[in-house]
């Protein structure tokens, strides 16, 4: 049960994936934020399943919510692992001054 | 109605946080806003019941991802300065993109309905007398079973791919060999000179082990081999 | 619990972990070993896959019909093409590593999981599965920077889309209080009682999956990390995931959505006119010769989704018929570019194959044969598949899908023959280094199959006709 309305979590968690977005447009040149960005989309989409499943009542939602942790932990670790090979490459994790590859 | 209270005050702070994550102007703040929009979120998911994933998400994210990414962000040696370069740029650009997600979302939030039919169609109707970790363990391990095992593959993956992109096998680096150690002679090591009375020892004759090569740091896998022996070395 | 229906999955993955060991034991290098070994595995799980049943299992999270065993086996087959296509170019590149193959597995494990999902956790765990193993192989050559960058952009586009892709899932689950595809279409058997909420999440749906697919508007990705990709990787990249993904694409949507056809069947429309028109148009100006590859997939993803579009038998089984061509044209091709070698280094620019006709007229040959089928040329198998999508667009009355299609192909074959007209016409320089066998084999197997489809097309068609029919029910 909730202790508020179901309305209540979806905005939070829709402001959430919005700023998740939005932080993915304003730091196009930041890969680290770029991931943290992601990682509130993915926070968003949690906060959904647990409201979804409170209101429910039904724990599917949490458990795809625990599978997604773990797959958002993968993901990080990986994400990281590709930032550090492309500083190692260029000394730099800006992504958008990227000119090798354009058309 | 403290539950009311406490559930405006996490939102607030969970949403303030994940603002300044995305708007920070140093790194470290932004993974430092990300701990605290944890935090924040495990309140909203203990008020919504959901105690295991709210001790969960303390553990993994603050414990662990949130490490990995402050590590990260200290290794990498970033011009911080030239990051915010864009930002007047793309601000507005990303600020229209998120408005319009925003309005969609809240025509389609504002009321929520459920189909009538979906407390029918629940596959794990949340048992009343057990608590919530006991009802997740039941389920995880018996109906989910080849989602979990499919989780532990992902985290193999996750495995395998942060060690192949990112371990360096170091040829510089000098490890005990303890083979190599236990099979050395004397003779490898001690060079005996004669000195002849009065003489002093021409510096050719200094023995020294070289170092490493460079280049078999640059070298993908193997094919380096050890450099035993000494080599002669000219001392200046 | 029938738990052997997931037996060769099950083998797949502890022969990936078998593989893992013996590369991590063995000090030597042993990129070739593990490669014939994950060649080896691959085809053990094709074989169990025919011994195994059809039917639900694990509590109904894991489904096989004869449309996932259709799908399955060419997923099976890209993969181990993209397997034999990489083990000289890794050697050759100082990358030929044990853990390129393993990957491969895994990510063919992902992608048999997606095809057999019947459960939006499935579906998740699958496709993240898939998606996190190509992420490392786009970024294997860590040395090189343009791989790194391939890896960078895949990795953050493709989280994004997974994200939205989440999202629509909790607003499906939370709609309808399941997350098993038969229930969810139980429950939306009444297109009036939809609310808005559940189309957001299924337009949430569509996005995601047509990143996966590189389908127009989300195709942003798919020029830059083809090219910037190890091209072995860049080959499987083409087959397989895209099997994989517009598998997963025909499942949902036809699956727990059906019922919604209506409501989502114009956005399909979109998507496919615009990836064919950018797929034709696109690929024009390009002189590096992987550019040309991601808008020509991007084309053929848009004629494949005609067949979605359609939401029929008919269109379903256009779409299958249509990856079988698609993943040995496409293999073929990729052999030929790998081969593009001269003086130790890869050269990937169209202009390098001036020439080709005179100095190897066996390849150019062959780059004839998946050229002229890609512009769908007829006898060649590039022409059956458009047919068969075109066929069921007619069918369905969407005569506007199959002109655009068959427009943007005159459009598309321009720059095949352009191809074909540089190997024949231009004056080159001198041929390009000895291929290894393995390229020889995979591009003569490919070009055989793409030559001779006509033979043998009424036994594919009439699988592609089961699987449709067990996929509509």
């Amino acid at each position: 049960m909730l202790p508020v309305s179901l309305g209540h979590y979806l905005a939070v968690s829709a402001v959430l994936l919005v700023l998740g977005v939005f932080g993915i447009f304003l730091n196009r040149k930041n890969v680290i934020v770029i991931l943290m960005s992601i990682e509130l989309i993915l926070l968003a989409v949690n906060l959904n399943l647990v409201a979804f499943s409170a209101t429910l009542g039904d724990l599917a939602g949490q458990i795809f919510a625990m599978f997604v942790l773990t797959v958002a932990a993968a993901e990080a670790a990986i994400g990281l692992a590709i930032v550090v090979v492309y500083f190692r490459n260029r000394g730099s994790i800006e992504v958008e001054d990227v000119t090798l590859m354009k058309g | 109605m403290i539950a009311t209270a406490a559930f405006y005050v996490f939102a607030a702070v969970l949403l303030g946080s994940a603002a300044l994550v995305v708007s920070a102007r140093n790194p470290v703040h932004s993974v430092l806003f990300l701990i605290l929009a944890f935090f924040n979120a495990a309140g909203l998911f203990l008020l919504a019941g959901a105690e295991f994933l709210a001790m969960i998400l303390v553990i993994v994210y603050v414990g662990a991802v949130a490490v990995l990414f402050l590590f990260v962000v200290m290794m990498l040696d970033i011009d911080f300065t030239r990051m915010r370069e864009g930002i007047q740029r793309y601000a507005p650009v990303g600020a229209t993109v998120g408005v319009i997600l925003l309005v969609e979302l809240a025509s389609v939030f504002g009321s929520w309905q459920l189909l009538p039919q979906s407390a029918s169609l629940r596959g794990a109707v949340a048992p009343g007398a057990v608590s919530n970790t006991a009802a997740l363990g039941d389920l995880l391990y018996t109906h989910n079973v080849l989602l979990f095992q499919l989780a532990g593959l992902v985290l193999l993956v996750a495995m395998i791919g942060a060690i192949v992109l990112t371990l360096r096998a170091r040829k510089a680096s000098r490890r005990q060999d303890i083979s190599r150690q236990v099979a050395q002679r004397v003779e490898d090591t001690l060079v005996l000179v004669k000195v002849g009375l009065g003489a002093a020892v021409t510096e050719a004759e200094f023995q020294r082990p070289l170092p490493e090569p460079a280049v078999a740091a640059a070298e993908p896998h193997g094919g380096g081999h050890g450099h035993g022996g000494t080599h002669a070395a000219e001392v200046r | 619990m029938n738990w052997t229906l997931a037996l060769p999955e099950i083998a797949l993955a502890v022969s990936g972990m078998a593989i893992l060991l013996f590369g991590v034991l063995r000090k030597e290098e042993s990129g070739f070993l593990a490669s014939m070994l994950a060649i080896g595995a691959l085809l053990l799980a094709g074989v169990l896959m025919t011994a195994t049943g059809a039917g639900h299992a694990y509590d109904g999270q894991f489904v096989v019909d004869p449309f996932s065993v259709a799908l399955k086996l060419l997923i099976l087959a890209g993969a181990i093409l993209g397997v034999a296509l990489s083990v000289d170019y890794n050697r050759a590149e100082g990358i030929g590593r044990f853990e390129f193959p393993v990957l491969i597995v895994m990510a063919t494990v992902g992608m048999m999981v997606m095809v057999s999902a019947a459960n939006l956790m499935t579906l998740y765990l699958g496709l993240e599965l898939q998606s996190l193993s190509i992420y490392v192989l786009a970024a294997f050559a860590r040395e090189n920077l343009r791989s790194a960058e391939a890896g960078l952009k895949y990795f953050v586009l493709g989280a994004l889309a997974s994200g939205l892709l989440l999202y629509g899932m909790t607003l499906v689950y939370g709609f309808t209080g399941t997350m098993d595809f038969a229930r969810i279409a139980t429950g939306l058997a009444d297109p009036m009682q939809v609310s808005a909420g559940l189309i957001v999440g299924v337009v949430f749906i569509l996005a995601g999956l047509a990143f996966k697919i590189s389908a127009v508007p989300f195709h942003m990705w798919t020029p830059d990390v083809y090219e910037g990709a190890p091209t072995p990787v860049t080959a499987f990249l083409s087959t397989a995931p895209k099997v994989a993904a517009m598998g997963l694409l025909l499942r949902v949507m036809i699956g727990p959505f059906g019922h919604l056809l209506a409501q989502w069947q114009g956005l399909v429309v979109l998507v496919s006119i615009a990836s064919m028109l950018l797929g034709a148009l696109g690929a024009i100006g390009q002189r590096n010769i992987k550019r040309l590859m991601a808008y020509s997939s991007i084309g053929h993803m848009g004629y494949a989704l005609i067949g979605l579009a359609a939401g029929t038998v008919s269109g379903v089984r256009g779409v299958l018929v249509y990856l079988a061509v698609y993943i040995f044209m496409s293999a073929g091709a990729f052999a030929v570019i790998l081969a593009m070698r001269r003086g130790g280094r890869a050269v990937e620019g169209i202009a390098d194959l001036a020439g080709l006709g005179r100095s190897d007229p066996a390849l150019a040959m062959l780059m004839s044969v998946f050229m002229f089928s890609m512009a769908g040329i007829p006898p060649l198998s590039g022409f059956f598949g458009k047919l068969y999508v075109f066929l069921a667009a007619v069918q369905s009355g969407m005569w506007t899908l199959a002109i655009i299609g068959v427009l943007t192909s005159v459009v598309g074959a321009y720059y095949y023959v352009r191809i074909i007209k540089v190997m024949y016409f231009d004056a080159g320089e001198t041929g390009f280094a000895v291929r290894p066998a393995t390229l020889s084999i995979v591009a003569a197997g490919s070009g055989l199959v793409t030559l001779l489809f006509a033979l043998f097309a009424a036994p594919v068609v009439a699988m592609a006709e089961a699987a449709a029919r067990a996929l509509l029910g």
